[in-house]
């Protein structure tokens, strides 16, 4: 049995269903992330764990014990809070001591652990500084040292970066992987933030109204996403929606463009698809007009289109090209191959088969798919 | 420029009144003297009723502070849906007299009401007769002076425990395993010991101050004692007025200095007693 399990928790909220059946297994050691959108029940879920919230159905399984039921005070979870949530009137020893001396451990045993958690934070000349003398990212390493000392078996992260500025996110970020994997510690992270959960994760869920989109490793989520959601939620990407033509062939028509796809033997001809292209899938080129009467050639697929922002993000650039009245493709180009492009150029994108990836559209998704036409680049 | 002579004109306003009754009180009709001070201090009446009125007002100030603080925290943290109800509650002294309440209250531990006996599940027959009965007794006038300071217990600690992220840090102890007393007492308690003392001193001078009540119930506190001898001896009353507020300025010193050793005062040099918070 996987160290926490979670079986068919469902939690409501009034006539809201914040978490509808969700079974989830964590191992021991692992490094889980909770990644959606504001509202999605992420953070109801990770505190359910944490016994802040009662499941209405399903239990929780930890280490073989159901702990559903448990008070928060009872279960060996260390959770460290999105706004610190350090005891202002304590310094920072003695937040951290706090959980230890609930426990009774003896004076000379705590001050030791203190200095130990100060060190491997990197805070050891803070340990006398109250809350409001520390900067956020100090703070939240207290906490996160706080919850340490109270050897949990399971370490709880609710959004614990997102009210530091980014650099300080980053390093922390870093930081929390580092003590994580050092200590072998089982670690639930909630973010709403893709690349830090990318960053930061052995494995991701991606959640959308409750329910688990997609579980799995970070590179799988990324490049083969099984969900319209999780592809549209993760990563920035291009969206065509199509009707396959040649199934085996691997061709499909998305208004006027006919898009040489991976061959896809299981679907039917007429199904609805949805094709996802990355935007560093994409190449760029100046137009001209041989390359356009070769468009949409066997070997790759051509669009052409007309540069309508160029966004310079350092190591790469980013180009917003209009291909349709309305409709924006996203490519990506190494910054010293962007130079020749500008905007108002127009231009011919280039992407091949293997950047598509191809995923089969119900009817309430094509509905989906419309109404957030103008979120998808 | 402008400002220090506004500023005078204010203090002046304020001090005006109490100069000319330290004047009145020390002159008599031949010249300055301290005989009222005298009689104040050799008459029995007056040490008697400023002990019983500070024990009423201690006795409020506790019994307030005991039952709304953890009921504000409860109320903060599980019954959020409660708190327009206690809004609503913490202003109704202000709305109903002190003279209905004493009416109120007399009538009710008085009377032999069937319905009453229900409701208050038998506790209001019990204190309304031998041997608990409450009726006019110094203890039934602490809970009514526990009631005409509800908006002022309420509301500071409700503030408080605004001003703080409550819920945060009531789930940060629990996650470290800390039940609901260890967190309360520890942890919340701490950090809105400001307002708990603004409530503690309102609630005091309230019950010091406190006229009407003391007198329907016919328990003769230090505010009716000043009043029977404003009616016979002015100058004395003068200077009892000074002495009450004397007492009063004490006290909100007394407060000052609590406040600034609250706990968790931010000095930099102290040292860290784990022992102090376990």
């Amino acid at each position: 049995m996987a160290f926490l399990k979670l079986e068919g928790i469902t939690k409501y909220f009034g006539q809201v269903t914040a978490v509808d059946h969700i079974n989830l297994s964590v191992e021991r050691g692992e490094f889980l992330t909770l990644l959606g959108p504001s509202g999605c029940g992420k953070t109801t879920l990770l505190r359910m764990v944490a016994g802040f919230e009662v499941p209405n159905a399903g239990t929780i399984w930890l280490d073989d014990d159901d702990i559903t039921h448990r008070p928060a005070s009872k279960r060996p979870m260390g959770m460290v809070f999105q706004s610190y949530a350090l005891f202002p009137h304590m310094t920072a020893e003695q937040n951290i001591a706090f959980g230890m001396s609930i426990k009774r451990l003896p004076k000379d045993v705590m001050q030791q652990r203190c200095a130990e958690l100060l060190k491997l934070v990197g805070l050891s000349d803070k340990g006398r500084s109250y809350p409001h003398q520390l900067s956020g990212g100090q703070q939240q390493r207290i906490a996160l040292a706080r919850a340490l000392a109270v050897e949990p078996k399971v370490l709880l992260l609710d959004e614990p970066l997102s009210a530091l500025d980014a650099k300080v996110r980053v390093t922390l970020r870093n930081e929390i992987r580092r003590i994580q994997q050092q200590l072998r510690m089982t670690a639930i992270y909630v973010t709403h933030d893709q690349e830090e959960a990318l960053a930061i994760s052995d494995r991701i869920a991606v959640i959308a109204k409750g329910k688990i989109e997609q579980l799995d490793y970070p590179e799988e989520i990324y490049s083969n996403p099984r969900t319209v959601f999780a592809a549209t939620f993760v990563g920035t990407s291009n969206h065509l929606q199509g009707v396959v033509t040649f199934p085996a062939e691997g061709i499909c028509q998305a208004e006027q463009y006919t898009l040489h796809i991976p061959p896809m033997p299981h679907l039917h001809t007429g199904d609805r698809v949805l094709v996802i292209v990355r935007p560093e899938g994409v190449t760029i080129q100046e137009a001209n007009e041989t390359i356009d009467s070769e468009a949409n050639s066997a070997t790759g697929n051509h669009i052409t289109g007309v540069i309508e922002l160029r966004t310079f993000l350092g190591p790469f650039t980013r180009f917003h090209v209009s291909i349709d009245e309305g409709k924006t493709f996203t490519a990506d180009l190494p910054s010293q191959q962007a130079r020749d492009y500008y905007v108002a150029q127009k231009v011919l994108l280039s992407f091949p088969p293997s950047a598509c990836q191809v995923l089969p559209l119900d009817a309430r998704e094509v509905e989906a798919e419309h109404l957030t036409e103008g979120e998808k680049v | 420029m402008t400002n220090r002579i506004v500023l005078a004109l204010v203090i002046l306003y304020l001090l005006l009144p109490l100069g000319a009754t330290l004047v009145f009180g020390i002159s008599n009709g031949n010249g300055i003297g301290f005989s009222s001070y005298q009689e104040i201090f050799s008459d029995h009446d007056f040490s008697a009723t400023l002990l019983l009125s500070f024990e009423l007002a201690l006795a409020s100030t506790v019994l307030a502070v005991v039952l709304i603080t953890p009921t504000a925290y409860w109320v903060q943290l599980r019954l959020p849906q409660a708190r327009p109800m206690m809004d609503f509650l913490a202003l109704v002294p202000f709305a109903v007299p002190a003279i209905v309440m004493g009416f109120g209250l007399i009538e009710v531990y008085s009377g032999n009401n069937t319905l009453l006996s229900i409701l208050s599940l038998g506790l209001v027959p019990l204190l309304s007769n031998p041997p608990f009965n409450v009726v006019n007794t110094p203890q039934l006038l602490v809970c009514a002076y526990v009631i005409v300071s509800l908006p002022f217990v309420y509301r500071p600690i409700d503030n408080s425990l605004r001003a703080i992220n409550t819920k945060v840090l009531t789930e940060a102890a629990y996650s470290l395993g800390s039940g609901w007393w260890r967190t309360f007492l520890t942890v919340v308690l701490p950090n809105i010991w400001p307002g708990v003392i603004s409530a503690a001193l309102l609630t005091f001078s309230t019950a010091m101050g406190e006229f009407t009540l003391a007198e329907l119930f016919g328990i003769y506190t230090f505010p009716i004692y000043l009043n029977v001898t404003g009616q016979n001896n002015a100058h004395k009353a003068a200077s009892l007025t000074i002495l009450s507020f004397l007492l009063t300025f004490l006290c909100v010193l007394g407060i000052i200095f609590l406040l600034r050793r609250r706990p968790g005062g931010a000095k930099q040099d102290e040292r860290l007693d784990i022992v102090a918070i376990k």
